[in-house]
């Protein structure tokens, strides 16, 4: 086929004129069966290098995918061109995955999307003997590559797929984001003569701009002046799911719409605000990280980060989202040298210690264990249990293997010891691009050719679009009235307790602030834990105002203080007083029936939740029936206590249980 | 990593070298041609049985069995092998030891004598996992911290609660498990026979603990007279209900209870034993 026949076909099928040259290599490169990593930056057309090749081969093409939003976003897209493309997917039922994979056997499929995992899965591999394969697709495959910024173990998986194909079976693997170490660790484990084509990463369109602040509130100002005075939508990126609460109350207090999102939602939730965000439902999304790789806007019009990222891979993939339609988008990075503290606490917290490997170890070479029963055999936790397990199939320690219908965890016989100087050496490469990211606030130089440079694009071009490069430099200047406004949505504003759940009575509650934001944490500090004496008075008055924003329409029975671990009567003393001013009686029959640790000292919630589990107990239980409770407690962290709290009282019988908190914490999880 | 230049090397040449070099003609180029088409297929059932640790070992493997391919010459050898576990003992002298499902005490416990000798030797069992002497030679062999091979009369993926009673030794690499049969085969009669030259196959020494005269061992160890291949009999008390005098008169060897030859017991067909 000439360059000319396929760009008719491409007219008639894809509704597009021309190929890029690269494309066309890429594709006359897959049509002679060979194999290609292809690394274009977003919005290229990277996509359009298998599917061109895989309506014209005479089978199917496999597609693996990490991300199910990508997947139903190219599948819709696919159909609508008239071209039969499905996916499966854990979203799906098994039903409709059945049903794929039946149309695929009679080959009523051209393009089926998958997710790496689904490799476990023995329906889908029994499907694949009788499958007529003719391209293979590894998509984000820098997911491959433990030095990758998004590393999966399933990734390694496809390899030993890949591995075993025939040779003469094109396989395309592409990505946005490889520096050099990445393509080679890609090219190189995908092996069998792969081609390596790279394009240039400039985005000319993409305006860069670094913003240096003393603190939160100029974050706050900036950020709300900004969005009252442009046009356009786009993505605000935070640090914590804390902050992606703040910024949304903020943006909410400042009547402009917006909504969250972070890896704590459901799917139909993720589903319902990536498709808001396309119909221009919102000003802005603010995320965390989680918003994944998959959102395809074409007229994202500004990117914005209020916490440093982790290095400029990650950098450069988030900001690739804006602009696709080629039309100029604002890329703003806020740094206040404080922000470091956050990625670092995440790089250097990120490893359970030696020990555990060898308990999870000395656990596996016993007996093949599924993860709970690895949970329960090692006194251990999910999450040090995942990155553990994941650790040593990584290293070739264990496998998983499947026990009649049950996967379990098996030692590999004559498997090497453990080693943990890989560790030690992602730590430092990850510290490493940290730094490098610090770096890149502090440049003079341009900072798109910064970024394209780390990430192995070394081409000589003046750039023009950047703060250093010609834009105007963002100062921050000091709004009066915005000033106000924050002050008074501070005021106002009452972190939420998320406690709530079907099979409790509990409601969700309020704190009066957060810990770490105001003069409350260290307040509630200097009493507890430095002989401060009594909680101060503004606490109780923050706290009363709290309680008259979000349950001032409400009438209690009865208020109830939480137990104390170790604060002696703090919490108790403090219950007293607002009992005395919201007349409301108060019981201390809520005691402790064994001793519990300060839950501070535990890292995870399962731990949380298993130190206070039935620690509680009420003396006259029949008081409790029917009974509306205020729970009163200083700190609100995880939230364990006051849920097994309103896990027992609902079991006495209480109507409705509502706790209020001095203080929420935010949490350090940078990822979740 | 070997298991792709395996499949590599024997796929990947074009027509005219087959016709020219291997001296194929068309249809068997056409058969080596819509075989390759289908490695991609079962390139998915592959990645998934390797990845649990499952190997599939083809005869042109530096790593398959020397004894099996030479014993049963290239010809009657199984293309594959289906294996888990460690595979360095498909390297080791090896034994076998088979007799009936329903064995007496005495045949129980020469199987158990023959497998602590040959442990204390570093000699492999090899264990049929059938009832009577075959677990007998299997759990023999473990008690004794020796190495055995289990032949599956099954494909590989339908042994699910073997992998977990043998899981320790498994992991300290004492037990081999492996099957000659497609991977999802449920256990049958047939494959249990078909199972049976491949134990003999894949033992140096060939030990009957006690035969009938008919069923899998009586006519195993026909065959393997037959296959010019040595095999030991017990050799049994005056007052003993069983085959192995017949045996041992077509020509095996009559062993003692330690596995000594027996002098001047040597069948009427001794001249088909002296090579």
């Amino acid at each position: 086929m000439t360059r000319e026949e396929a760009e008719i076909l491409l007219r008639n099928r894809f509704g597009i004129d021309r190929f890029y040259d690269e494309q066309w290599d890429v594709i006359q490169l897959l049509l002679k069966g060979e194999r290609v990593l292809l690394i274009e930056k977003t919005g290229y057309g990277k996509s359009l290098c298998f599917q061109f090749p895989s309506v014209i081969l005479p089978g199917i093409t496999v597609v693996f995918s990490p991300l199910i939003a990508l997947m139903r976003d190219q599948v819709n897209k696919l159909k609508s061109l008239g071209v039969s493309a499905e996916c499966i997917n854990s979203n799906q039922t098994t039903g409709e995955n059945l049903s794929v994979i039946e149309r695929a056997k009679s080959g009523a499929i051209k393009i089926l999307y998958i997710a790496p995992e689904r490799q476990d899965n023995s329906d889908w591999t029994e499907a694949a003997r009788t499958l007529k394969i003719s391209l293979i697709v590894v998509d984000e495959a820098h997911c491959i590559s433990v030095w990758g910024h998004d590393f999966r173990p399933s990734f390694r998986r496809i390899i030993n797929l890949v591995k075993l194909l025939p040779k003469g079976l094109p396989v395309i693997a592409t990505t946005a984001t490889a520096t050099t170490r990445v393509e080679n660790d890609v090219a190189s484990q995908i092996g069998g003569g792969i081609t390596i084509i790279r394009g240039r990463l400039l985005r000319e369109n993409l305006r860069l701009y670094v913003v240096k602040v003393r603190n939160e509130d100029e974050k706050m100002i900036w950020l709300g002046k900004y969005l009252l005075n442009n046009e356009g939508s786009g993505i605000i990126y935070t640090g914590t799911r804390v902050n992606t609460e703040i910024y949304s109350k903020w943006f909410e207090y400042l009547k402009i719409p917006s909504t969250s999102y972070s890896a704590g939602l459901d799917a139909a939730t993720r589903v319902e605000t990536e498709k808001g965000l396309k119909e221009n439902r919102w000003k802005c999304i603010i995320s965390t990280n989680a918003l994944g790789m998959g959102i395809d806007k074409p007229d994202i019009r500004f990117i914005i980060h209020t916490q440093i990222p982790q290095s400029p891979i990650h950098y450069y993939q988030e900001i690739g989202r804006a602009g696709r339609d080629g039309l100029p988008a604002d890329i703003i990075l806020f740094y206040n040298p404080e922000d470091k503290s956050l990625p670092v606490s995440f790089i250097e917290g990120g490893r359970p210690s030696a020990r555990k490997y060898e308990q999870v170890m000395a656990a596996i070479r016993h007996e093949p264990l599924g993860e709970k029963d690895l949970m329960r055999k090692t006194n251990l936790k999910q999450t040090p249990v995942r990155v553990i397990k994941s650790d040593l199939m990584e290293q070739g320690i264990i496998r998983e293997a499947l026990y009649g219908r049950s996967k379990k965890f098996e030692y590999i016989p004559g498997a090497p010891k453990l080693d943990t100087s890989v560790f030690e050496q992602l730590r430092a490469l990850k510290t490493s691009e940290l730094d490098k990211m610090i770096d890149y606030v502090e440049t003079r130089e341009s900072r798109m050719k910064f970024l394209c440079r780390f990430l192995g694009d070394s081409t000589n071009t003046e750039y023009s679009n950047c703060d250093n490069t010609g834009l105007e430099k963002i100062r921050i200047t000091e709004d009066p009235v915005l000033l106000k406004k924050l002050e008074d949505f501070r005021g106002d504003y009452f972190p939420l307790l998320d406690v709530e759940s079907a099979k409790s009575k509990i409601v969700n509650g309020v704190a009066s602030s957060f810990y770490g934001v105001s003069n409350v944490g260290n307040a509630i500090h200097r009493s507890k834990y430095e002989n401060g004496g009594e909680f101060p008075d503004f606490l109780l008055i923050q706290t009363l105002r709290a309680f008259r924003k979000r349950f001032g329409q409400e009438k209690f029975d009865i208020i109830i203080c939480v137990p104390p671990t170790i604060s002696g009567d703090l919490v108790r003393n403090f219950a007293v007083k607002l009992s005395g001013t919201l007349k409301i009686p108060i019981s201390h029959e809520l005691v402790k029936c064994r001793k519990t640790a300060e839950q501070k000292i535990f890292e995870n919630s399962c731990l949380k939740t298993d130190n206070v589990r039935d620690a509680f107990s009420y003396n006259n239980p029949e008081n409790i029936r029917g009974k509306k409770i205020l729970l009163i407690d200083d700190v609100f962290d995880s939230g364990a206590t006051i849920k097994e709290i309103g896990r027992y009282l609902t079991n006495l019988g209480a109507a409705n249980i509502a706790p209020l908190v001095i203080a929420k914490t935010i949490g350090g999880d940078l990822h979740d | 990593m070997n298991k792709k230049s395996v499949w590599k090397s024997s796929f990947s040449f074009p027509k005219e070298t087959g016709r020219i070099f291997f001296l194929m003609n068309d249809k068997e180029i056409e058969d080596l041609t819509s075989a390759k088409s289908e490695i991609a297929n079962n390139s998915f059932l592959a990645e998934s049985l390797f990845n649990q640790g499952y190997e599939v070992i083809p005869i042109i493997s530096p790593e398959y069995s020397k004894t099996l391919k030479e014993n049963l010459k290239t010809q009657y050898s199984p293309a594959v092998i289906y294996i888990k576990g460690n595979k360095q003992i498909l390297s080791e002298k090896s034994i076998a030891i088979v007799g009936s499902r329903s064995a007496s005490d005495i045949s129980l416990e020469f199987t158990d004598n023959i497998a602590r000798l040959a442990s204390l030797d570093y000699k492999v069992v090899v264990s049929g996992f059938a009832k009577g002497i075959d677990k007998q030679a299997l759990d023999s062999a473990i008690k004794y911290k020796g190495q055995s091979i289990i032949v599956l009369p099954q494909g590989i993926l339908t042994f699910g609660t073997g992998f977990k009673t043998y899981y320790r030794q498994i992991v300290d690499g004492d037990v081999i498990v492996l099957s000659t049969f497609f991977p999802k085969a449920p256990w049958s009669t047939g494959l249990a026979m078909a199972r049976n030259p491949i134990i003999y196959g894949l033992a140096n020494e060939i030990y009957v603990a006690e035969s009938s005269d008919s069923g899998g061992t009586w006519s195993g160890v026909k065959d393997g007279l037959r296959k010019n291949r040595i095999i030991y009999v017990r050799k049994p008390d005056a007052n003993e209900n069983n085959a192995n005098q017949l045996l041992i008169d077509l020509g095996a060897k009559a062993v003692d209870f330690a596995g000594n030859i027996i002098q001047g017991t040597i069948g009427e067909n001794k001249e088909l034993t002296l090579f």
